[in-house]
């Protein structure tokens, strides 16, 4: 073949070639529109907006029409809403997608809330029941403790009562004061001794057992007896004679009970008097045995 | 029903009322007629997707703006008197105004989704 016809026609096909090249070659907005209804054709549209995809290969197909006929004025158009309508397509898919997950995750959550709330109410119950018992606990040993301090106040209240009454007693057999030194019983030496005697007579026994009853009762710490007499006669007669007469008390109180090692007797003669010594009523009162009681 | 539950729909069915209108009107223009209507029909689409909440969402955010952007180019062309021109890029706003409420309405789902499960995951660490 002549070379020279060889070329010509190699140059007319070339020419034929990019001719039709440059006819079919699509616009941009068309690819574009092509490539993104074939993304919602294989997403979550296939599965959930049907409707959509619809609408979206109906506009890709006015595009291509255009395309088809050559309306060039109109494919850029038709092109970018239709690449709109696929990109549409595909957000309705995943809005239904969306919802469905949300409804889901509502779903849960009502779930989730129901069951905290049983939860919590539950624990709620718990805690009250246990607020009860504990409550119902500390009552009854707060009653028991009253009941406690009924009986300590009852007992201390009897304690009063009987100390009181031995109190009275004494005062009704003797002369009974309070003083720096504690409580001091007066006895009468004239109810007690014979003049000149130490020897107790029958009814100072009985005071005296009286007496002892009394201590007994209202309790002591210690108890000092003290012997006095008035200022006649010599002194270290009246001072031996008070002695022993105190002493004599002593042992008659040791032996209706009143425990010797709490208990002491000393003689103070003439030497502290109550009273004149110049009346007959002044040395009977100095006449006398006093009961020095420490109380507990 | 909750207010955005409603909110939505009315939104939904401004969306579609519009979406219908623009069809029509696309059809039924194609001469001289200024293009009023499908101007109207745009601007509420445009508002529907802000009130949606496109702002918010980047993605719709950009589709919102596409919209405006064609709406006033439009309203250009139309005082050009190009109308054709101009019903062209209303048709083009319309569909970008759809495509950012719908792109903001997938967000609003999948927030709201997200929510609901981070309170089932904070519920559930309280009770154990």
């Amino acid at each position: 073949m002549n070379p020279i016809v060889r070329m010509t026609g190699l140059l007319v096909t070339s020419l034929g070639l990019s001719v039709a090249c440059g006819a079919s070659l699509a616009p941009r907005e068309l690819l574009d529109a092509r490539d993104a209804f074939e993304q919602a054709k294989h997403g979550v549209a296939s599965q959930y907006a049907l409707a959509q995809l619809e609408t979206a290969k109906q506009a890709l197909q006015q595009a291509e029409a255009a395309f088809r006929d050559g309306r060039d004025e109109a494919i850029v158009d038709l092109a970018y809403v239709a690449e709109r309508q696929a990109q549409l397509a595909e957000a309705a898919g995943e809005l239904e997608k969306a919802n469905r997950e949300r409804s889901a995750a509502l779903e849960e959550r009502e779930d989730t809330q129901k069951d905290y709330r049983k939860r919590t109410k539950a624990e709620l119950s718990a805690a009250q029941r246990e607020l009860e018992e504990t409550r119902r606990k500390s009552e009854a040993a707060g009653a028991a403790a009253a009941a406690e301090l009924d009986a300590e106040r009852v007992k201390r209240l009897a304690a009063e009562k009987k100390a009181s009454a031995a109190l009275a007693s004494l005062e009704a057999l003797a002369q009974v004061k309070e003083d720096q030194r504690g409580v001091v019983i007066t006895l009468s030496g004239s109810v007690l001794f014979a003049s000149g005697q130490d020897k107790l007579l029958p009814i100072a026994m009985d005071k005296l057992n009286e007496v002892a009853r009394a201590l007994k009762d209202q309790g002591y710490k210690k108890i000092v007896v003290e012997g006095h007499t008035d200022a006649r006669g010599g002194d270290s007669n009246n001072l031996e004679l008070s002695d022993r007469r105190a002493h004599a008390v002593r042992l008659h109180l040791v032996g209706q009970g009143i425990a010797a090692s709490q208990i002491s007797a000393v003689g103070r003669g003439e030497t502290v008097p109550v009273a004149g010594n110049e009346t007959p009523e002044g040395r009977a009162n100095n006449r006398r045995v006093e009961l020095i009681v420490t109380p507990e | 029903m909750n207010d955005s539950q409603q909110t939505s729909k009315v939104i939904a069915r401004v969306a579609f009322l519009t979406s219908v209108l623009s069809m029509f009107l696309v059809s039924a223009c194609g001469g001289a007629a200024v293009p009023q209507d499908q101007l109207t029909a745009a601007e509420a689409a445009a508002r529907a997707a802000e009130v949606g909440g496109a702002p918010n969402h980047p993605k719709a955010a950009l589709h919102l703006k596409y919209a405006r952007d064609q709406i006033s180019e439009a309203k250009k062309l139309i005082e050009e008197d190009e109308t054709e021109l101009a019903a062209a890029k209303l048709e083009r706003a319309a569909v970008d105004a759809e495509l950012a409420l719908a792109l903001s309405r997938v967000e609003n789902a999948r927030a709201e989704a997200r929510a609901a499960l981070e309170e089932v995951e904070e519920l559930k660490g309280q009770t154990e």
